[in-house]
């Protein structure tokens, strides 16, 4: 009896000890990819917008977005009262933040930062548990809950594969990654070429018709918008500007000039 | 060992069986739908992207709770040596395992890939709450087992000792032990406290972790704070102790003597621990309204006045505490085991009352005002109300788990466990 409950105890131990050490790799995970010499953000000018809300629309239209599953989106809110009524509207891309609350709490590191500030998603490690929505103070992340404009299974616009993440993860199929995933806005990331270069902007700043979507480096202080050409950094500098909720310390990549 | 025969009226045959029959039909509705949520995901669940947790995340941490709560009272057995509570040692730590099953199967559904669960432990990160609550839980899942073994032993061995047909059985379950001397027995006590003095932190770093997983979550203002997972824990010892409560007067087999002793004991424990839990509560309502932060205020607001008001008003507050207390204090309720046992439900019924107010009222603000007029789909909707099949399959879930507690009993022998302990309280 003895050895068997010896046997036993020394099994149980050496379990415990297996599953520590695969799970030690995991904590002690490779450097992620991008380039290092970047820092992708964006320098929303509120002056120049005119709440079009073609941002939204292109975004959905890049990225392919299903039904109920949204990257960037355009908020507008009326506030107030008569005779102090005014509107308050912004397009609220993915922060990209430098601490973000998402990489930090999600329990398989599938949410990660890329070396150029991005923030991606592997599909293949994220279990789908949404923390990382619950802990995102900009709530931009969405779940793919598996719906589709149109049901029909072999419909043309369900065979138009999205091009996210390398197009790998582009036609969607009931039970199989992306659906089940969170997902969210990656700075429209397969626009960039192998190194790490953008081979054209993010849709919603290029989509953008009064020049407000400003998208580029913020490293480098000599770095331009890549769509319109100013100087990322002048545009900061020039007028006031602010990031959302900034006292929660996430660090946003996305700043905003007052309206 | 006394008779532990009963015997039946013809009444109570037909009550039985139409017990069954509706258990059995609940079961069956509620499996098809645990079939359908693998089969079909969340697309049939009304959770949305400002309310990502749902119904299945407050019933995972009330379950989570239960096992903690219980696992907690059982050490007040195994490691403080309370005698007047040893008959509820066995079955408290056996709802402490069943409660952790019944938790984990409802988080694995509430999970967009179910398959990959094991990834939280082969790709932990370790700077999420989450990750480091599922690392313990695994733990915690193997010392409660190994602690059910030691307070089981001495009557496995009794009974595959005492042969018959299901002998086997019982040989296999005591891992072919077979001494029941003195030492031996001082020996199981030992292992007892050592896994309660182990359990104790792993148990409360078990449920503090998913309390914590939610207050670690600054985006959520209602979540955010120190005192959260301190609720979590103080709930999950009030749920845990009624639990215990409710099983024993209802299918314990003690003397009604010693039967009324042990769950008075448990249900007064209870009941000071749930005042104690509504005046955490209080503190946490009283300084949200008197900061006035809009955000915050709103959270309460829709707890208390929105929608589901009757989830705090009738179930967490009137059927969930008030009723309960005043069936405790009341003398002559309070001396009686089917009473009490009642309470004991009715605190059960009020912590899942208070499990959904900690989780869905605190997600209905979303993070921007404008959120849900943004984007136009229902996924994007302002409010949360369950759906149909997120109720089947939690109802599925607790069908599956009376079930194994039934089996359990019939396997397991717990009412021998009970009355060893009864008997040790008088020697």
């Amino acid at each position: 009896m003895d050895m068997t409950r010896r046997g036993f105890l020394k099994g149980a131990g050496v379990a415990v000890a297996a599953a520590t050490a695969t799970a030690l790799p995991g904590c002690l995970q490779e450097a992620s990819a991008g380039n290092g010499n970047r820092r992708w953000g964006m320098v929303i000018d509120l002056k120049r917008c005119i709440a079009c809300k073609a941002c939204g629309a292109a975004c959905r239209l890049e990225n392919k977005t299903p039904p109920g599953v949204a990257y960037g989106v355009f908020l507008d809110e009326e506030k107030g009262q008569f005779p102090h009524a005014y509107r308050l509207s912004f397009f609220r891309p993915c922060m990209q933040c430098e601490e973000s609350s998402c990489a930090k709490v999600c329990p398989t590191g599938a949410t990660s930062h890329r070396k150029d500030g991005i923030v991606g998603v592997d599909y293949e490690k994220c279990i789908g548990c949404r923390y990382c929505i619950a802990a995102c103070p900009y709530g931009a992340r969405s779940f793919d809950y598996g719906h589709n404009y149109i049901e029909a299974a072999n419909n043309p616009y369900n065979a138009i594969p999205s091009s996210e993440y390398g197009a790998e993860y582009g036609l969607r199929s009931k039970g199989r990654s992306p659906i089940g995933n969170v997902r969210k806005c990656t700075f429209c990331l397969h626009l960039q070429d192998e190194k790490g270069e953008y081979r054209e902007p993010t849709a919603c700043s290029r989509t953008c018709m009064g020049k407000a979507i400003h998208f580029g480096d913020l490293k480098d202080p000599e770095a331009k918008c890549l769509v319109h050409g100013e100087k990322m950094q002048e545009l900061l500098a020039r007028r006031g500007h602010y990031r959302l909720k900034e006292e929660l310390g996430n660090e946003p990549s996305v700043y905003y000039l007052p309206a | 060992m006394n008779e532990l025969k009963t015997t039946f009226s013809q009444g109570s045959v037909i009550a039985r069986l139409l017990g069954y029959l509706i258990l059995l039909a609940v079961s069956a509705v509620g499996v098809w739908a645990i079939f359908g949520t693998l089969r079909d995901g969340h697309i049939e669940a009304t959770t949305t992207q400002n309310v990502p947790w749902g119904l299945w995340v407050a019933l995972y941490i009330f379950f989570l709770g239960l096992s903690a709560g219980s696992f907690l009272l059982s050490t007040l057995v195994y490691v403080f040596g309370i005698k007047k509570l040893e008959p509820a040692g066995p079955l408290a730590l056996l709802q402490a395992l069943g409660c952790l099953v019944l938790g984990g199967m409802l988080i694995l559904l509430d999970l967009g890939h179910p398959a990959r669960m094991y990834k939280i432990i082969t790709s932990m990160n370790p700077t999420s709450v989450m990750a480091w609550m599922g690392f313990f839980y695994n733990i915690y899942i193997v010392v409660v087992l190994v602690e059910i073994y030691f307070a089981l032993r001495p009557q496995l061995v009794l009974k595959a000792q005492a042969g018959g047909s299901s002998a086997w059985w019982y040989r296999l379950l005591a891992l072919g032990s077979k001494r029941l001397d003195p030492a031996s027995l001082a020996r199981d006590k030992k292992w007892l406290m050592a896994l309660g003095i182990l359990g104790i932190p792993i148990a409360i770093t078990v449920h503090g972790g998913v309390g914590s997983i939610f207050a670690v979550a600054k985006a959520r203002p209602n979540w955010f704070g120190g005192l959260f997972p301190i609720i979590f824990l103080i709930s999950a010892l009030a749920s845990g102790g009624a639990l215990l409560a409710l099983l024993t007067a209802v299918f314990s087999r003690l003397p009604k003597e010693a039967k009324r002793g042990v769950v008075r004991t448990i249900m007064r424990l209870t009941v000071g621990i749930l005042a104690f839990d509504l005046l955490l509560m209080c503190s946490e309502i009283m300084v949200t309204y008197y900061g006035n932060i809009p955000h915050e205020v709103a959270g309460w607001n829709f707890a208390m006045f929105g929608p589901s008001w009757w989830v705090f008003w009738l179930i967490q507050l009137a059927v969930g505490a008030a009723i309960p207390i005043l069936i405790v204090i009341n003398p002559k309720t309070g001396r009686s085991a089917g009473w009490l046992g009642l309470a004991g439900l009715l605190v059960v019924v009020g912590i899942i009352g208070a499990r959904w107010n900690l989780v869905v009222p605190p997600q209905l603000t979303p993070t921007f005002d404008a959120l849900p007029n943004a984007y136009h789909h229902a996924r994007f909707a302002l409010g949360y109300v369950p759906s149909v099949h997120e109720f089947l399959v939690g109802l599925g879930v607790v069908a599956l788990g009376l079930w194994a507690f039934l089996l359990l009993r019939k396997l397991l022998p717990l009412d021998e466990a009970e009355l060893a302990g009864v008997e040790n309280h008088h020697v």
